[in-house]
Parts: structure tokens; sequence; C-alpha cells
């Protein structure tokens, strides 16, 4: 038995549930869509309504979870240092896309995709101090980090296609974030799952 | 030699692989439905059952019963002296980890 492995199982069943990371990673694309006007998205109401839809899909994969794999909640200290790192993340996103790349007097204005390299940066502190990093997440992630810093982002913003490659990169780490899930909790058709009958 | 240590007494109840491996997981959590017991200990559902009567007899944890969208779903909570004897087994694992090192050195 690893002492470790059952401590972190709480963080680990909130982290990696990979398949809520579809939806988002879809909306996320959407939104670079509808900042290109493409389609039926080009109308304001649109996008609204798109993610109003990817919001009602997250509830049948919560039902899969919930069902299948039980329900925990986290700690106080927990919830801390989730809040603790989405207040690192939208510090790094909103401060260093704006140093990046913006029309801010202080802008380094550098040829980088500033949301793409800001998303990968937030994912990144964002698992290691919830989950601790996976070779996964290394590999997406720092994937993405490098191709929004190449210095080739110049001429117009380039934030649409870095909000499409971070949408990818959400997808494809939820993928493997499910699979790391299923290894550690086992098949969906897993054993005997029925509530217990203690104090029956 | 080492000499006989009374602080080092393991605590039978908690020391069983089955209770120690529920009590860890909680330990690190605020609460935990049986399924997710059952899903990070890896333990069958009469097994868990039954480790978990033992710990509420004894005051470990509670148990609450609720029904979740019409079906029935087992909540389990360390109390406060639950997770006082399970910080304090885990450190005598420690210390007796400490001491054997210590005596197999000399």
């Amino acid at each position: 038995m690893q002492r470790r492995n059952l401590e972190t199982a709480g963080t680990t069943y909130s982290y990696l549930r990979g398949w809520f990371y579809i939806p988002g990673g879809l909306l996320i694309i959407l939104a670079a869509l509808a900042n290109w006007e493409v389609g039926p998205l080009r109308h304001t109401w649109a996008f609204p309504i798109a993610a109003l839809l990817i919001g009602a899909a997250c509830l049948p994969i919560a039902r899969y979870y919930n069902e299948n794999y039980g329900r925990v909640s986290l700690s106080t200290r927990q919830h801390v240092r989730g809040a603790v790192a989405v207040l690192i993340g939208v510090g790094v996103m909103v401060g260093g896309s704006l140093l990046m790349r913006s029309r801010a007097g202080w802008s380094l204005d550098l040829p980088v995709n500033a949301a793409a390299v800001s998303f990968a940066l937030v994912m990144l502190i964002s698992y290691a101090m919830g989950v601790g990093l996976k070779a996964h997440h290394v590999i997406i992630w720092g994937a993405l980090l490098v191709t929004g810093a190449l210095p080739v982002w110049n001429g117009t913003d380039p934030t649409n296609i870095g909000l499409v490659l971070t949408g990818v990169a959400v997808m494809a780490s939820g993928v493997f974030d499910h699979r790391l899930f299923v290894r550690t909790f086992g098949p969906s058709k897993g054993p005997n799952l029925q509530d217990s009958d203690a104090r029956a | 030699m080492l000499e006989p240590d009374d602080d080092l007494i393991l605590d039978r109840l908690i020391h069983e692989p089955g209770r120690l491996a529920i009590l860890t997981v909680l330990s690190s959590v605020k609460d935990a439905d049986f399924v997710f017991l059952q899903r990070a200990t890896g333990l069958t559902k009469g097994n868990l059952s039954s480790h978990l009567a033992k710990l509420e007899e004894a005051g470990l944890v509670v148990i609450a019963k609720r029904f979740i969208r019409k079906k029935p779903n087992t909540n389990v909570e360390l109390t406060a002296v639950g997770k006082q004897r399970i910080a304090h087994h885990w450190d005598q694992l420690e210390r007796l980890k400490s001491l054997s090192r210590t005596a197999g050195r000399q």
C-alpha cells in the first residue's frame, strides 16, 4: 500500500477527470471562431448559446464520474491551494499577456503568441500545485509553451490561433488525464459498486 | 539492543491494512462516499462495509446515509478523534522505520 497514493486520491480524482476538458477545450476553440466571426458564430447571440450547450454537456460527464467513481469533497486546505493556483494563473495570464504583447506602453511587444504562452504556464502551474506534473502535462503544455514562445508570431494579433492551439491542447490533455484516472481508479465497469450496506 | 518503548505500540484497530487505507484516504479529504472509498482502496464491497462499521463503532468516522437522484449514497467523514489517531499512527510507523534503520546500522 502506497501512503502517498492514498493521500492524493482525492486530488487525483478532482484534477484528472479528463472528460470535462473535452467540452472545455471546445469552448476555447469556439471562442476563437467567434472572434473570427466564422459561420453562425458571427452573430453575437451564437457564442453564449454555444457556451450554454457545452455547459449542459458537462452534466452527463459529471454523472458518469459520480456514478462510476463516487463523490469526494476536498479539504479546506486543498480548496485554498486550488484558489491560490487560480489566482496565480489569472495573474500570469493577464500580466503575462499584457507584458508580452499588448497596446500598453510598457509592453515588450514580443513576436510571440501571448495567449498560448500564458495558457500553457497557467496549466503547468495549476497541475503542478494540484496533482503534480505528469509526463503528458509536460509534453502537451510544454509543446504549447514552446510553440507560443517561438519568435515567429509577427504581424497581426495571433491570439485566436493561440486559442485554437490551447483548445486542442486542453482536449488532448483531458484524454490523457482520463487515461491516468482510469489507471488509478480502475475501468468504469469495475467491481460491484453498489452502495454499502454499512449500518443497514 | 533497543530498549522497549511503550510509546511505540501500534493501534491495532487502525493497523489492519484495509482500515489503514480507508483512514489514510479520508485524512486528506473533507469527506468521501462509499463508491469513491471502494475505488481508492481497492476493497470489496463487503470488506469496506465491515471496516466502516468497525470504524464507526470506535468513533473514528461518521457515516451518513442519504439519497442522491433517488439512489442511496453513503457518505463517510473522519471525526476529530479519527484524524488524531491516524496522524499518530503514521507518526508511529515513521518512528519505527527510522528506529529500524538506526538498529540496522549498529
